[in-house]
């Protein structure tokens, strides 16, 4: 096996293209792989000690409206520690694996891997983001909602690195918030999980997003539910009156995590819970200030 | 490949290839065996070792990552004289340690833990440990080690800053 370390993102890309190796950033989803024999690349491309790929920038120069640049090695850690990120996405982050995983894992490893169930997916969805990809003829931008294409697979050609995720500068004035059910609290994988983001304006929703993991094939947005929610109050949403809009858009299966009927069920309620907290969030935001 | 690190606070240099997994660097090229491999998949935690001061499962570590950066195994956490530390005195004193399996690992989440936060919550100590199993323990004395070593270092800390 050729271990490669490039110093900088365009050296990376170029040696991804000549080699058409493996790219590897925290290697807590390739490790396993590589260890289980699901893949043996000749070539593998260490993007992880490249500067340009870590970190979390705000600013409001960017240019369309983007206001907060993540670099795509950035740890799960460090975007559940980090104060400038949205309430859902630091929440998603916070739900996967384990410390010494989120220490390693990068959230463009959780975006490319792209398990249904990734936890960092549902957030980014709902807040608009968009991917940066990067090769050796140059960059492009995806937005999350079209980046999924299936299990374990998006739009990312072979000789693309995702450089980075960027997030709008609406993100600034939405509540968010995320939730998942697994086995366990700490290192489970969520058999479902939802994030919801909103802005409230004289006690009326707008502006909401509603993704949901783990429920099909990739991370949805449940956009007839969001139609519904717009222009209504928070607290005269009742659990049945979402409960079709939620079925409706959801394409859940049994597995070894989970039932279909038991994932139908927690995907009402985790939406529903996740709209209440940005409810409170508001709320809390309104009384302090 | 020639990978240059720190290891337990010395200077290391070993020659290897650089997609070896660390916790094979540490067990069969260095000797550290006190780092254990149980699921080799990132699930159990017994291959817990510190890289920059924070946990991370050495199963799922490329040895080409490591290169520059500090690593400590449980070798490296008692003293010099080979006294224990006082997180390993605590989970002695508490009964915290059944067959030792999963020790290596819980003591370095312990210290991951109480180097950032000297007096944590019992729902904190839970949250540092999620990533490390125990099948023999329930974990009930392993949470009361852990509130033991944290009393003991503040004591220690007081008493060295007197």
């Amino acid at each position: 096996m050729r271990y490669l370390k490039p110093n900088t993102v365009g050296e990376a890309a170029d040696l991804l293209e000549s080699s058409q190796g493996m790219i590897l950033a925290g290697g807590t989803d390739a490790c396993v792989y590589m260890a289980e024999g699901i893949c043996d690349p000749e070539t593998l491309i260490d993007i992880g000690g490249i500067g340009s790929l870590r970190g979390i920038e705000t600013s409001d120069r960017y240019e369309e409206g983007q206001a907060i640049r993540i670099g795509a090695c950035t740890t799960i850690a460090e975007v559940a520690a980090s104060e400038a990120l949205p309430t859902c996405l630091r929440q998603g982050a916070q739900a996967v694996g384990s410390p010494q995983i989120r220490n390693l894992g990068t959230i463009g490893g959780n975006i490319c891997n792209a398990s249904p169930c990734g936890d960092t997916l549902a957030p980014l969805l709902t807040l608009d983001a968009r991917f940066t990809l990067r090769s050796a003829g140059g960059t492009r931008t995806v937005e999350s909602a079209d980046f999924f294409t299936g299990p374990k697979q998006t739009v990312r050609k072979g000789n693309e690195i995702l450089e980075s995720i960027e997030l709008p500068a609406s993100v600034r004035s939405k509540a968010s918030a995320f939730r998942m059910i697994g086995n366990r609290k700490g290192q489970a994988i969520s058999q479902v999980n939802a994030a919801v983001s909103l802005t409230v304006a004289d006690g009326a929703m707008s502006d909401v997003r509603v993704a949901v993991g783990s429920v099909a094939p990739i991370p949805l947005r449940l956009q007839a539910l969001e139609g519904f929610l717009t222009g209504k109050r928070i607290e005269d949403i009742t659990l049945e009156e979402i409960r079709e809009l939620v079925l409706e858009g959801i394409r859940p299966i049994d597995d070894v995590r989970s039932t279909a009927t038991y994932r139908q069920e927690v995907t009402i309620s985790l939406v529903f819970d996740a709209m209440r907290e940005c409810g409170e969030q508001v709320t809390g935001e309104g009384a302090g200030s | 490949m020639m990978i240059r690190f720190t290891c337990n606070g010395k200077p290391m240099e070993v020659d290897a290839p650089p997609e070896t997994r660390v916790l094979d660097l540490l067990r069969e090229e260095l000797g550290l065996t006190g780092t254990k491999e149980g699921c080799g998949r990132g699930e159990c935690g017994a291959c817990t070792i510190l890289l920059d001061g924070k946990p991370v499962n050495s199963c799922l570590l490329l040895a080409g990552k490591i290169a520059g950066r500090e690593v400590v195994t449980i070798e490296g956490v008692a003293g010099e004289d080979d006294s224990l530390h006082p997180i390993q005195e605590a989970f002695l004193d508490k009964g915290a340690v059944q067959c030792g399996f999963c020790t290596p690992g819980m003591v370095l989440s312990t210290k991951a833990l109480l180097d950032e936060n000297s007096s944590p919550e019992i729902e904190e100590i839970e949250e540092a440990l999620s990533g490390n199993l125990c099948r023999c323990t329930g974990y009930g004395k392993i949470v009361e080690g852990v509130v033991e070593a944290a009393d003991r270092l503040r004591q220690g800390q007081t008493r060295d800053g007197e």
